[in-house]
């Protein structure tokens, strides 16, 4: 592992102290202590949990109402120099459509401070980094919801920073982009960058790393290692919503499964619920590589289970 | 056979210095703006009455039975008020998308998550209006004043008139400054830009319309400080030292001027931020 945060490889990347945030009446965080190790950390929670906020406060978009949080050693707050360490990856799509993707992230990179020339040679690597080379030169209106994602990914990572910040990733990639995008992070995380990941989905964190930040109502509830909690996660069905050509086969074949509890039919989608959600997403991506029945497009999972278990938690 | 690094190397290369990001948005926008047909048609007919005061100065200076048509300092007051109309198409034309078109495209918060603050953004955003708008007003009535000198063939009109040159720039800033400022803040106010172009639209016919009615009423042109445009003339004739038109003071306009910019710088604060806080 590099050097994150000066000269000890194992300082924290992310020291957050008594931090809150308020928006007017609402609370975004509350009182939140923590320090995020280097490497991989998964932050976990339903939606409206406090993750985004927590996010937006680590790329200093947010000033803390109360508390302190330093990135990498300094205070993020009014500090933009630090923001050419961090690369900021957001939940939502914030694109030009008209621009390709290399215009889009060359012109992102330039806000480093770095000519056209270089902006356009690191936009470029980014792009083969996350497999859009072929892409390059086509409007991202015409991108895939995958490649969307791969190509914020890239301007995140195409300046090279120490810390990358990951806001839902994967959400409503196919699995094959998903098996992709998790294969990415984890090389970046080997090749020394720090990676922060949010997620509603334990199976998606769990597969890039098992340091966890479990989070709720804005309060981390639990922070280490993923197997403590992996029991209370799997006492609860776990839904997949899958946008498919074929969902009848895609049905029957799922039915044959043991671990499928229940599915039932929308539009052109099917929610499944599962009781073995490592087992089931491994099947569904060999399904959609196989391409057998048919494309799948869009892989999504509501928060219900994960509600259930931060409901126990919090009692306990 | 040799294995490559196939990892990420650290860029090693020079980076611009810390507060010039605003350099990237400005260039951006006034490359994206060169590269549409329609608005360098529009600048260039910007420049037509330039010509047409040109040939008046020409034929003034050459031609004996012309001097009626020789300039004066009210020529290029006049010229700059000729501009607005331009003016006011460039604006709307370039200033209507600049932050509601990030707003739109959820750029903002990819913006801000970069070395830019808010300011260097908003500054930047100006940059773009702004230089367009010079090159409507300051830049023509310049080379106007230099077209005088090359064809009188001498510096007496200019040294007789040496106030003609801070007089044209302070205006033209004033103007540009005011106008920038006003449709910038109207564009982080919506998603919008057709709707930032109607709404920019409506508060200057709007305030002049408001005017009108009170002067049929009263007979009175003291209630010009209403009105955008009669604002920025009442200025614009102190500035070049012509009888001002209406009856409200000069510094009540020049107030309502600075006041509009600070509101404007106001509203850019509250609306230029990564992420939208709804409390």
């Amino acid at each position: 592992m590099s050097a994150t945060n000066g000269s000890d490889p194992r300082s924290p990347i992310v020291v957050a102290d008594h931090l809150s945030k308020w928006y007017g009446q609402v609370i975004g965080l509350n009182d939140v202590s923590v320090s995020v190790p280097p490497g991989i950390t998964g932050l976990l929670g339903p939606n409206g949990a406090g993750k985004s906020t927590f996010m937006k406060v680590i790329t200093g978009q947010l000033k803390p109402s109360k508390g302190t949080i330093t990135v990498l050693g300094e205070t993020i707050w009014n500090n933009p120099s630090l923001y050419f360490r961090i690369g900021f990856c957001p939940e939502q799509d914030s694109f030009y459509e008209r621009m390709t993707g290399l215009e889009w992230v060359t012109a992102l990179v330039r806000l480093n401070g770095l000519s056209d020339a270089d902006a356009a040679e690191m936009a470029r690597r980014a792009l083969e980094a996350v497999e859009l080379t072929d892409a390059a030169n086509k409007k991202i209106g015409a991108y895939s919801k995958g490649m969307r994602q791969r190509v914020k990914m890239a301007q995140a990572l195409a300046h090279e920073p120490h810390l990358l910040i990951l806001d839902e990733p994967l959400s409503g990639m196919d699995p094959i982009a998903r098996r992709k995008t998790i294969r990415m992070v984890k090389d970046w995380a080997r090749a020394g960058k720090s990676i922060i990941v949010s997620s509603h989905i334990l199976h998606e964190i769990e597969s890039m790393t098992s340091n966890i930040l479990l989070i709720n109502q804005g309060r981390i509830l639990a922070e280490g290692n993923v197997h403590q909690i992996r029991d209370l996660i799997d006492e609860h069905p776990h839904t997949v919503y899958i946008r498919a050509d074929q969902t009848r086969a895609l049905a029957r074949a799922f039915l044959a499964q043991d671990d499928v509890l229940s599915l039932r039919f929308e539009d052109e989608a099917i929610v499944v619920q599962t009781g073995r959600p490592d087992a089931f997403y491994s099947r569904l991506t060999d399904l959609a590589a196989s391409g057998e029945l048919g494309a799948i497009h869009e892989v999504t999972s509501p928060d219900d289970n994960l509600q259930a278990v931060f409901k126990y938690l919090v009692k306990s | 056979m040799p294995i490559h690094d196939q990892g990420y190397r650290r860029y090693g290369g020079d980076k611009a210095p810390r507060g010039q990001a605003w350099l990237v948005i400005a260039r951006n926008g006034i490359r994206h703006m060169l590269g549409k047909r329609a608005f360098l048609g529009l600048l260039l007919l910007s420049w037509f009455p330039f010509f047409v005061r040109a040939v008046q100065i020409y034929a003034a200076a050459n031609i004996p039975q012309a001097q009626f048509l020789a300039p004066t300092p009210e020529t290029f007051r006049q010229f700059l008020d000729q501009q607005q109309i331009f003016v006011f198409f460039v604006t709307v034309y370039v200033g209507a998308g600049l932050i509601a078109n990030d707003r739109r495209a959820n750029a903002l918060q990819i913006y801000l998550s970069k070395p830019l603050t808010r300011s260097e953004y908003v500054f930047g955003k100006l940059a773009i209006l702004m230089m367009f708008l010079v090159i409507v007003t300051w830049v023509p009535a310049i080379v106007l004043l230099i077209v005088q000198m090359a064809f009188a063939g001498n510096f007496t009109f200019l040294r007789n008139n040496i106030f003609l040159f801070p007089a044209i720039t302070l205006f033209a800033f004033v103007q540009v400054a005011l106008v920038a400022t006003a449709m910038l803040a109207l564009s982080s106010l919506s998603n919008s830009s057709r709707y930032v172009g109607i709404l920019y639209s409506a508060v200057i016919f709007f305030t002049q319309a408001i005017y009108g009615v009170l002067f049929a009423v009263t007979r009175s042109t003291s209630f010009s400080w209403i009105s955008f445009p009669a604002n920025l003339s009442q200025v614009g004739d102190v500035i070049f030292r012509l009888p001002p038109k209406y009856e409200t003071p000069w510094l009540v306009s020049l107030l309502v001027i600075a006041g509009v910019i600070a509101a404007s710088g106001l509203v850019l604060e509250r609306r230029v931020r990564g992420v939208e806080i709804v409390a």
